[in-house]
């Protein structure tokens, strides 16, 4: 209807700008408009005596109305649009050739993607255009056309195809790209930072969505998330993730190589969506592990690859050093000893001050050390992974050797634990310290005597319910009901308020209420506990001689400072799933954990059938620290060593290894993802489109905003609805005079 | 408390007289420190002489002994230190609460298998037992029948001179007969025959000392006469050294 009367259609009118093309001069037209409005006024003037005032002025206003409008089509209006110029712009047509395209539904979506391409061409009237054909995977790739394409692509990366693809097209005018495709993006997805860089190429994206958005059929076990290194005989906590569309009930079965470790069933509520559930696992014998995630399939799965997973625990065969000053003898100094004195992954070194004049030293590994009591350089102190500081005075430290703390945590990334005592915490003046900022509370002023000796209960919070330091069973309520019947600990301290970061993941139930015990924050590279009792020990002496709560804890809660704290010398490796390569970050510091300079680096990779080849390591901007990458040929565990050298001389060595599976990135996370590709449309000024529903997309393409345009003009005068109105306005006038006969 | 503590006392005696009247104590302070001295209330074996007066063998000493000693362990170390002792039963629930134990005259006590393998549980758990005050081969022969019950398969050794508990805090080459007040009478170190004194111990499967066993030796008198004039000051300065290393080394062992 609008087109009828308007001559062309809405969306003419909203891409076009109104132009007058007329060549009368405006001088004339102002003269014509007085000209007619003096001598309208005039004859109806003169014909006053023969209609009433309201009358002229009706029979005035349509007679000026007709001649506006008369002026309007001598100023001849014109629609003025901007086209894409025949013959001289292109636009690229994108197909995801992944693999997740192949799924069928029942019709595949590569088949669905393939047609909508070739639908929103033969839709295409437009002037011709030259048209260019790219299969999308972890890269773009040009084709002639997409007769021979096959959805076999090993990953898929969404940003990377649409670089490779503007890059490629920097010389040429490229008008707009229509990608079909399900978006499920294997690399990670479309961060914001690679929209914007996407966007800044100004050409707009078309994006057509192919495939389910949810598949009821299918469970997946979306991810698996498990700490890469471990302490030999440790539990580490693994995060398993299962995405399903309906409620369902299955089995996890978990694998060490060949070995099955647990079975655990697992309930999918009815919420559709995703279920996570925390499981331990136990690793006895150090060494790589490689763990297998697996769930049983729903009734009538098809794609049964998502169901598994699998990944490479490193259980390190070191000792971990642990520094513990206490200020002064006290059961639980004996009692922490001992609970972890059967660990032989962890190495204790005590300093205790028996008396003003006398320290007692436990744990040392030669005479020497601590033998001028708490160390007074980062590299001595710097050798330990974790530092519990008990019932101290902080006083009794000079301002270096609180600052050596403090650096210990910030720079070198070490654990620091704070014991409740009548000398610690508030009491003993770390309020006012320079490890103030480093504590996860701002504790009590040392003026208040904030240290109880009154049993109090112990209770989770429910930060504290997965966390692994504090795991008795991995059965969530268990462990809560385990909490729960502890003894109470022998005394406890107000610790303050707790800071922003800081996460409470104990609660003490005291005759004051529940305030918090066991508090963390991270602070710079590491971690601060505090712990706010002295009185664990009566867990040990008041319950069985056969329980050992009081020795896991301990245990754990040791093995969980030392974890975090990284080692001066590292090598870390990650597979990137978008690109299918393994990335290398290797750091070399000294023992004080300054940054290694004057050194060059090479690494080798060696696969476990025995294939080794060199790597390229390159300085990065950090001081100490190489990275390389590279593309593995085969799938599998990958080991890598990394030595630094300096004048040909070695200075250190780093090894690592991971778990490497190339091809399995796109059976995972295949559910069609519109979020994504709507999102890369609205960024770059495209449009978003159904498979099912093209309408649109042939206009868009032949005015584009982009490429090399030439300017369209339509004139809009002879528009019916011009025509119409002069009639109408005419008609009127004539209706009314006969109306009124008298005029 | 002590109306509970003596008639566990009699239900466990097996016959032997109990405590006879509840015996007045200091007040224990409000807030208890981090050591409180604990004295074990055992019951009498068959030999037993009795006590001096109305008293049971157990209460020897007491309460000079241990108030002496605790203002010594305060004085001397960093150990925050409860002012005033307690008395405790082996079958009595907060025994457990206190690690470190300590029980005099036990050439007269008698631990019923009950009795015997609660504290039993205790040592293992972690507490520590220091026994002090008998003398001769009679004396001997009666605390090991009750400790037999207490551990039948751990042997009863000497302290090498090298053991920690020797010089955890003060390094004690010496080995001197600690004598009881009666040596300022008579001039004997010894008694009942008990001519060389034995630093004696009982250890875990890991090598740490339960029992520490002060035989042929009377440390409690020279902490409880740490104030008499005529007790040897040598005397008392060494029975808090053996005393306080055997405290220290309970805490970090």
């Amino acid at each position: 209807m609008f087109e009828a009367l308007f001559k062309y259609s809405r969306a003419d009118y909203a891409r076009s700008e109104l132009v007058l093309a007329g060549d009368w001069p405006a001088s004339f037209l102002y003269v014509l408009a007085i000209v007619a409005v003096v001598g309208i006024s005039a004859l109806l003037y003169m014909r006053r005596r023969h209609a009433s005032l309201l009358q002229l002025a009706a029979i005035g206003v349509l007679q000026l109305g007709m001649v506006a409008l008369v002026i309007w089509i001598l100023l001849q209006p014109t629609l003025a649009t901007d086209r894409l110029r025949e013959g001289e712009n292109t636009i690229a047509l994108v197909l995801d050739s992944s693999e997740s395209m192949n799924y069928g539904e029942p019709r595949s979506r590569f088949q669905a993607a393939l047609e909508s391409l070739s639908r929103a061409l033969q839709e295409d009237d437009s002037p011709e255009l030259s048209v260019r054909h790219y299969e999308l995977g972890s890269s773009a790739r040009a084709v002639d056309s997409f007769v021979d394409s096959r959805a076999t692509a090993g990953a898929t990366s969404i940003a990377n195809s649409l670089r490779g693809i503007f890059e490629e097209s920097r010389f040429s005018s490229l008008a707009a790209v229509v990608l079909s495709s399900d978006g499920a993006d294997t690399s990670g997805g479309l961060t914001a930072d690679e929209l914007a860089e996407i966007a800044a190429f100004g050409v707009p994206i078309h994006t057509i969505g192919v495939g389910r958005t949810t598949i009821p059929e299918d469970i997946e076990l979306a991810e698996v998330t498990v700490p890469d290194k471990a302490l030999p005989g440790s539990t580490v906590s693994a995060r398993v993730t299962v995405m399903h569309d309906a409620p369902a009930s299955t089995h996890l079965k978990i694998y060490d190589g060949d070995e099955l470790l647990q079975m655990v069933p697992l309930e999918l509520g009815s919420d559709a969506g995703t279920t996570t559930e925390w499981i331990d696992v136990a690793l006895t014998e150090a060494g790589p592990h490689r763990l297998s995630f697996s769930i049983d399939g729903a009734a009538g799965e098809t794609e049964l690859r998502n169901n598994t997973r699998n990944t490479l625990v490193n259980v390190a065969n070191q000792e971990y050093r642990i520094l513990y000053f206490e200020g002064e003898p006290r059961w639980e100094y004996k009692f922490l000893r001992r609970a972890v004195g059967g660990d032989e992954d962890l190495s204790i070194a005590t300093l205790l001050r028996v008396s003003p004049n006398k320290f007692y030293r436990q744990g040392i590994d030669s005479p020497e050390q601590l033998q001028d009591g708490f160390p007074v350089s980062r590299d001595e102190l710097f050798g330990y992974n974790a530092l519990i500081i008990g019932s101290v005075d902080a006083a009794s430290l000079s301002d270096e050797q609180q600052g050596i703390i403090r650096d210990f945590v910030s720079e070198r990334g070490g654990s620091l634990l704070m014991l409740a005592g009548p000398s610690g915490l508030g009491n003993g003046g770390w309020g006012q310290s320079a490890i103030a900022d480093v504590l996860p509370a701002r504790l009590p002023p040392s003026t208040t005597d904030s240290f109880h000796r009154k049993k109090a209960g112990v209770t989770l919070t429910p930060q504290g319910v997965s966390n692994q330091m504090l795991r008795f069973d991995s059965d969530d309520v268990i462990n809560a009901e385990a909490w729960r019947e502890l003894p109470q600990v022998a005394d406890y301290q107000l610790t303050g308020n707790l800071k922003p970061a800081a996460v409470a993941l104990l609660n003490a139930e005291t005759d004051v209420g529940q305030i918090p015990l066991l508090i963390g924050q991270p602070f710079g590279k590491g971690h601060a506990y505090i712990l706010a009792t002295g009185g664990t020990w009566r867990w040990q002496m008041s319950m069985p001689l056969e329980d050992q709560k009081h020795e896991t804890f301990w245990r754990q809660m040791l093995r969980g400072l030392v974890a975090t704290a990284p080692e001066n010398v590292s090598l870390a490796a990650h597979s990137e799933s978008g690109t299918g390569t393994i990335s290398l970050r290797a750091e070399f510091r000294d023992d004080a954990f300054r940054a290694i300079d004057d050194i060059s680096v090479t690494a080798v990779a060696s696969h476990e059938d025995g294939e080794t080849f060199a790597v390229a390591m390159l300085p990065g901007k950090e001081p100490g620290v190489f990275s390389g990458e590279i593309a593995p040929p085969q799938s599998g565990t990958w080991f890598f060593e990394a030595l630094a050298e300096r004048n040909g001389e070695p200075v250190a060595v780093s090894r690592s290894s991971i778990l490497h599976e190339s091809g399995q990135a796109e059976h995972f996370s295949f559910r069609m993802n519109p979020g994504l590709l709507q999102r890369l449309s609205e960024a770059t000024g495209g449009r978003y489109f159904e498979a099912s529903d093209l309408s649109g997309l042939p206009d868009r393409l032949r005015y584009s905003s982009s490429g090399i345009t030439e300017t369209e003009y339509r004139s809009v005068w002879d528009a019916p609805i011009v025509f119409i109105l002069l009639l109408m306005l005419k008609a009127g006038e004539w209706l009314l005079r006969r109306r009124w006969s008298s005029i | 408390m002590l109306a509970v503590m003596l008639s566990a006392l009699s239900a466990s005696a097996l016959g032997q007289p109990a405590p006879e009247e509840p015996v007045a104590q200091r007040p224990v302070r409000e807030a208890p420190g981090e050591f409180q001295f604990v004295r074990l209330a055992y019951s009498a074996n068959q030999y037993s002489r009795g006590g001096w007066g109305r008293r049971q063998m157990w209460q020897t000493d007491w309460p000079d002994a241990e108030h002496h000693f605790a203002r010594g362990v305060d004085r001397l170390t960093r150990v925050e230190v409860a002012e005033s002792g307690r008395i405790l039963t082996p079958l009595d629930e907060e025994i457990y609460d206190y690690p470190w134990i300590y029980a005099v005259e036990v050439g007269n006590w008698y631990l019923n298998d009950q009795e015997a393998a609660r504290i039993r549980d205790y040592l293992l758990r972690g507490g520590f037992l220091m026994v002090d005050d008998f003398h001769g081969t009679w004396e001997w022969s009666a605390f090991v029948s009750s400790m037999e019950r207490v551990f039948p398969d751990r042997p009863i050794v000497d302290i090498p001179e090298t053991d920690e508990v020797f010089h955890v805090h003060y390094d004690l080459d010496q080995r001197i007969q600690i004598p009881s007040r009666m040596y300022t009478y008579s001039g004997v170190t010894w008694e009942k025959g008990g001519y060389t004194p034995h630093w004696r111990g009982i250890y875990d499967d890991d090598g740490r000392m339960m029992v520490a066993i002060n035989f042929n030796m009377d440390i409690g008198d020279a902490w409880e006469h740490a104030d008499w004039p005529d007790y040897p000051e040598n005397m008392t300065a060494l029975a808090y050294r053996f005393g306080i290393n055997y405290l220290i080394y309970a805490m970090t062992h």
